[in-house]
């Protein structure tokens, strides 16, 4: 009888000095959305735990989609409701739903003191932007690049004067040393290991038509660019390496990644993102670099992914989800080690994030990164540029034919906007 | 003498109605009423546009396409499916035996989902590895063994589905494989309702197989034929899985078909007052050449 | 009278019936034929029929890797949406074919052409609509939307209105007179009788409601609400190339309704009868 009473007493004496300033407000449950379902998600998982556990007044419920759904998800979520708190958006999407309202605005959550705008690389800081309104705020960058096999490289000779693989840089030094890399031991036409070879072509070609001055569309975002004629010479060199200088195979039905994973490809163009499908290669001995320079000017694709909220949640997650998405980006030298590019100058320039060594060589790309045209008809109009690639690399249509096709596609759904 | 069982009839009814009502009247009239706007899915207005979205429709260089495509992949099918389920059908109505065992071979296909039909053909259509080309490329050794070599190598390795111009002929192959044993049913039931008197008393009269099976059991059967073909014609138009899971509309538009691209601008691109024009427009287009079909191929009595 | 020319041609035409319904199953059978090799006999320049040696490895992947395509759910989610269209159908198509053929009221023939002349509908015109109306039910992404649209198919209450229609009145007369209501007739007169009519239709009900595409792939969103076919479609975008596995998620979602098929085929071929013959 004695103790219940002690304890009792203990109980509500405890209770009391705890409760003695404030009631503690229970914690506040946010639902994260996002596509990462390789080893990313992993990484991503441990961030939010350490949020959680620094942070007993939230609770970050994450869930991962396929990229495949997500979009389909997050549309529905937020047409009908059971939209999440905090989602993530890759920046070609952003301009569809940032201009149907569906996200919430931020200038106000950015213009507070103590959040260091200028801290941001230009380009993702931008991409967050939609009419002049701040809608997100960049997590990361995720430029292409080139991996280079480091061991064919030093077989075939391609080495500086310490004997390190040596990537090209220029369009002649890729030339020289994609040719070296093609070989074809038995004479049959069908080289066994390959010096280059297209992986995903929306972005390879982006990249060749920014580098010749083309995009998708025109700089006022208003019309197709690809009638233009540095479009058609961007792809002439893209079918040149195919089949005049045969250092790549017909992108149709090749595997590119997989050859590189495998030996068989010497260099290949992609993501920073693809860098955990490599380590996981026990056998493999590659690096990363800058984009070797094709064309006119130095460009590269890239994507970036943004944090956002949408537009109908309540003061109390609103603050409590501008903390989760500080904390991400406070923490995006964590989340680099996936296979990501952070964007803030201060971790860029850390010593942490220089060892990450094909991380470090893409950031380089940073100042000359070119996204995909914002345009609230994203969806509709890639995969008309896709197309118009694929027919064009793979010799379906001439290539003349094909672009112009796509322009004209283009064009009338830019008109009906 | 019966009185009339309104009330209990309504109650019989009342499951049914109800669902047609809301799940089959319903969307037919709000799906006209949705074709009416423009309305993307997240727009907090959907402004009416009268038919504004159909105009746009018949301008839309994509739907003549998925228009032509699909008009391509019904006139590939239904007339091959059907002549190959009317001759299948006379195979099983001589009654040899094991017809039941032919039967369910035959009928096997039908019995399974589109999900496996595709698979199974992607494999089978495989340009190194497949069986379609590896039985091509026999038959075009023993082509070429009895003489000079007509057919060329490359027959062994045809790249069916990366192809523009065999991906929707290897789409229509493999969806009159997956229908064919249907419409045999039907057609088998049509022969054996022809009365064997007349049969046997052309046989009499010298009429050879051929000119029996024209004379008398064709004429009798034309209503069937017409049903049949009717049928196909509506299921064929509306063909969507095979392409939505083999070739998502490529290569570069070849197999493109009307439902698909309804599926792509409402599900894909959430326009769904443009999606429901085009539904409407293809329900039309079906319509008109189902009244065209039973115009042109009725029995006038 | 068989001559000779007739017994030639009845020889090669049985002999071609009997080729191509071996041509016609000979896809299913390289389905089954893959999905027992090991992965490295499968990639070969020249097929063998015959797996040497017979592996279950496929299978046993197939169930095993649930993070990525959890087909054990699928299997579960689609046995119990057909069992449940199955039963429902029955009973509310069962009943509006009896108002239809046994019961007196204003309107009945109408209301027939009706339900019948939306036959001539294509399905997927409407799809949208539909899809809009169950989501405003509340029912996206939920088994009550998987389940509950497909029940209205004009196709079942045409088939036992035919049948039902073939029941002697007497019949029902007879268990008039001893005082039995509507109810008792439709339950323990007519329903009896038509046990054929209704396992026909039970039949087709079943497999068309697990063979279902399209329905099930718009009114889902998340993995674990997927049917068979529709997971294995999404699936195989990511396996493509791994032909092992995916026939062997072929097979596991074309095997049930097969043997459906094959228990009850003479069923199902005189359900077609009743329906295609009337024109």
């Amino acid at each position: 009888m004695r103790l219940t009473a002690l304890f009792a007493l203990a109980l509500t004496l405890g209770g009391c000095a705890g409760d003695a300033r404030r009631a503690a407000p229970e914690a506040v449950t946010l639902n994260f959305w996002n596509g990462f379902t390789g080893p990313d998600g992993a990484t991503m998982e441990k961030i939010v735990r350490a949020f959680n556990k620094s942070h007993p007044d939230i609770r970050v419920k994450m869930q991962i989609i396929p990229w495949g759904t997500y979009y389909d998800k997050v549309t529905l979520g937020l047409a009908f409701g059971g939209a999440p708190d905090v989602l993530i958006l890759h920046s070609n999407r952003f301009p569809e739903f940032a201009n149907y309202s569906s996200l919430g605005r931020l200038d106000d959550l950015v213009k507070r003191p103590g959040f260091d705008e200028s801290d941001f690389a230009e380009g993702p800081w931008a991409a967050g932007v939609w009419k002049g309104t701040r809608y997100a705020i960049p997590l990361d960058c995720h430029p292409i690049g080139l991996y280079y096999n480091t061991r064919l490289f030093r077989q075939a000779g391609i080495v500086d004067a310490a004997g390190n693989a040596k990537p090209p840089e220029t369009l002649d030094e890729f030339l020289s040393a994609a040719r070296k890399l093609t070989v074809d031991a038995n004479g049959d036409g069908k080289p066994e290991q390959w010096g280059f070879a297209y992986t995903w072509l929306r972005t390879n070609a982006f990249t060749f038509l920014h580098q010749f001055g083309a995009d998708i569309l025109t700089p006022d975002f208003r019309r197709s660019g690809l009638d233009a004629p540095d479009a058609a010479r961007a792809l002439g060199l893209m079918q040149d390496l195919c089949y005049k200088e045969k250092v790549c195979p017909k992108p149709e039905g090749a595997d590119a990644w997989m050859g590189f994973q495998t030996g068989k490809v010497a260099m290949a163009l992609e993501g920073v993102y693809m860098l955990t499908s490599l380590e996981e290669q026990e056998d493999l001995e590659f690096a990363g670099a800058p984009c070797p320079l094709f064309g006119r000017r130095r460009a590269v694709w890239a994507s970036t992914h943004l944090l956002a909220m949408p537009a109908a949640v309540d003061a109390r997650k609103r603050e409590a989800a501008w903390t989760f998405m500080r904390y991400l980006s406070d923490h995006s030298l964590d989340w680099a080690r996936g296979g990501q590019v952070p964007v803030r100058q201060s971790i860029l320039n850390s010593p942490g994030f220089k060892k990450l060594q094909v991380q470090y060589e893409f950031s380089k790309e940073l100042p000359y990164i070119a996204y995909e045209p914002p345009t609230v008809s994203y969806n509709q109009v890639v995969p008309f540029y896709d197309a118009a690639i694929e027919a064009s690399l793979n010799r379906i249509k001439p290539t003349d034919e094909a672009l112009s096709e796509a322009a004209r596609r283009i064009n009338e759904v830019l008109e009906r906007e | 003498m019966k009185r009339n069982q309104g009330l209990s009839a309504a109650l019989f009814l009342l499951p049914y109605a109800t669902l047609f009502a809301v799940f089959v009247l319903a969307p037919a009239v709000y799906g006209f009423w949705v074709s009416l706007h423009k309305w993307h899915i997240l727009s907090p207005s959907a402004p009416f546009v009268g038919f504004g979205n159909y105009r746009q429709v018949l301008q839309d260089d994509l739907f003549r396409i998925a228009f032509l495509r699909t008009a391509y992949f019904v006139l590939m099918v239904v007339p091959i499916g059907n002549a190959l389920s009317l001759l299948l059908a006379v195979g099983l109505a001589q009654d040899y035996k094991g017809t039941t065992l032919y039967k369910v071979a035959f009928y096997l296909p039908v019995v399974t989902s589109v999900a496996v039909v595709a698979l199974l053909w992607r494999w089978l259509l495989s340009a190194e590895f497949g069986l379609i080309n590896y039985y091509i490329g026999k038959g075009a050794e023993m082509v070429n063994s009895l003489g000079p070599r007509v057919i060329s190598a490359h027959a062994a390795s045809l790249p069916w589905l990366n192809s523009p111009a065999l991906a929707m002929p290897a789409i229509a192959m493999l969806s009159i494989w997956w229908g064919a044993g249907g419409n045999m049913l039907i057609y088998l039931a049509g022969l054996k309702a022809v009365p064997r008197e007349l049969l046997e008393a052309a046989s009499i009269d010298g009429a050879t197989p051929w000119q029996r099976f024209w004379r008398v059991t064709w004429p009798l059967l034309r209503p069937t034929v017409l049903f049949c073909l009717v049928m196909s014609v509506i299921a064929s138009s509306q063909v969507f899985g095979q392409t939505f899971i083999l070739t998502g509309g490529g290569p570069y538009y070849s197999t493109l078909t009307v439902v698909l691209y309804m599926y792509q601008q409402g599900f894909g691109l959430y326009q769904l007052g443009y999606a429901c024009a085009v539904a409407y427009v293809l329900f039309v287009a079906v319509l008109a050449f189902t009244l065209l079909q039973f115009r042109l191929l009725a029995v006038r009595q | 009278m068989r001559t000779g020319l007739e017994r030639l041609r009845n020889a090669l035409g049985q002999i071609a019936l009997a080729a191509g319904a071996l041509a016609m199953a000979s896809p299913l059978l390289w389905m089954l034929s893959t999905s027992l090799k090991p992965k490295t006999e499968i990639l070969k320049a020249t097929p063998r029929w015959i797996p040497n040696p017979p592996t279950l490895s496929n299978y046993v992947e197939l169930f095993t890797r649930t993070e990525e395509f959890p087909v054990l759910r699928w299997l579960a989610n689609s046995i119990f949406v057909s069992l449940s269209v199955t039963i429902l159908v029955l009973f509310v198509t069962s009943t509006a074919a009896f108002a239809f053929s046994r019961l007196r009221f204003k309107g009945r023939e109408t209301l027939f052409m009706i339900a019948v002349a939306t036959l001539i509908i294509p399905g997927q015109v409407v799809l949208i609509p539909v899809f809009l109306i169950v989501e405003k039910l509340g029912w996206f992404n939920s088994y009550a939307g998987l389940i509950i649209p497909g029940l209205a198919g004009a196709f079942g209450v045409f088939l036992l209105r035919q049948f039902f229609m073939t029941i002697p009145e007497e019949l029902e007369e007879a268990a008039v007179v001893d005082g039995a209501s509507v109810w008792t007739i439709y339950w323990r007169v007519i329903l009896p009788l038509a046990r054929p009519a209704l396992a026909t239709l039970a039949i087709f009900t079943f497999m068309g409601a697990w063979n279902d595409f399209v329905w099930p792939l718009i009114i889902t969103n998340d993995v674990t609400m997927r049917t068979l076919p529709v997971g294995l479609a999404i699936f195989q975008g990511r396996y493509t190339l791994d032909y092992g596995l995916t026939m062997a998620a072929a097979a596991v979602c074309s095997a049930p309704v097969i043997v459906a098929f094959l228990i009850f085929q003479r069923s199902i071929t005189e359900g077609i009868v009743m329906t295609g013959l009337k024109g």
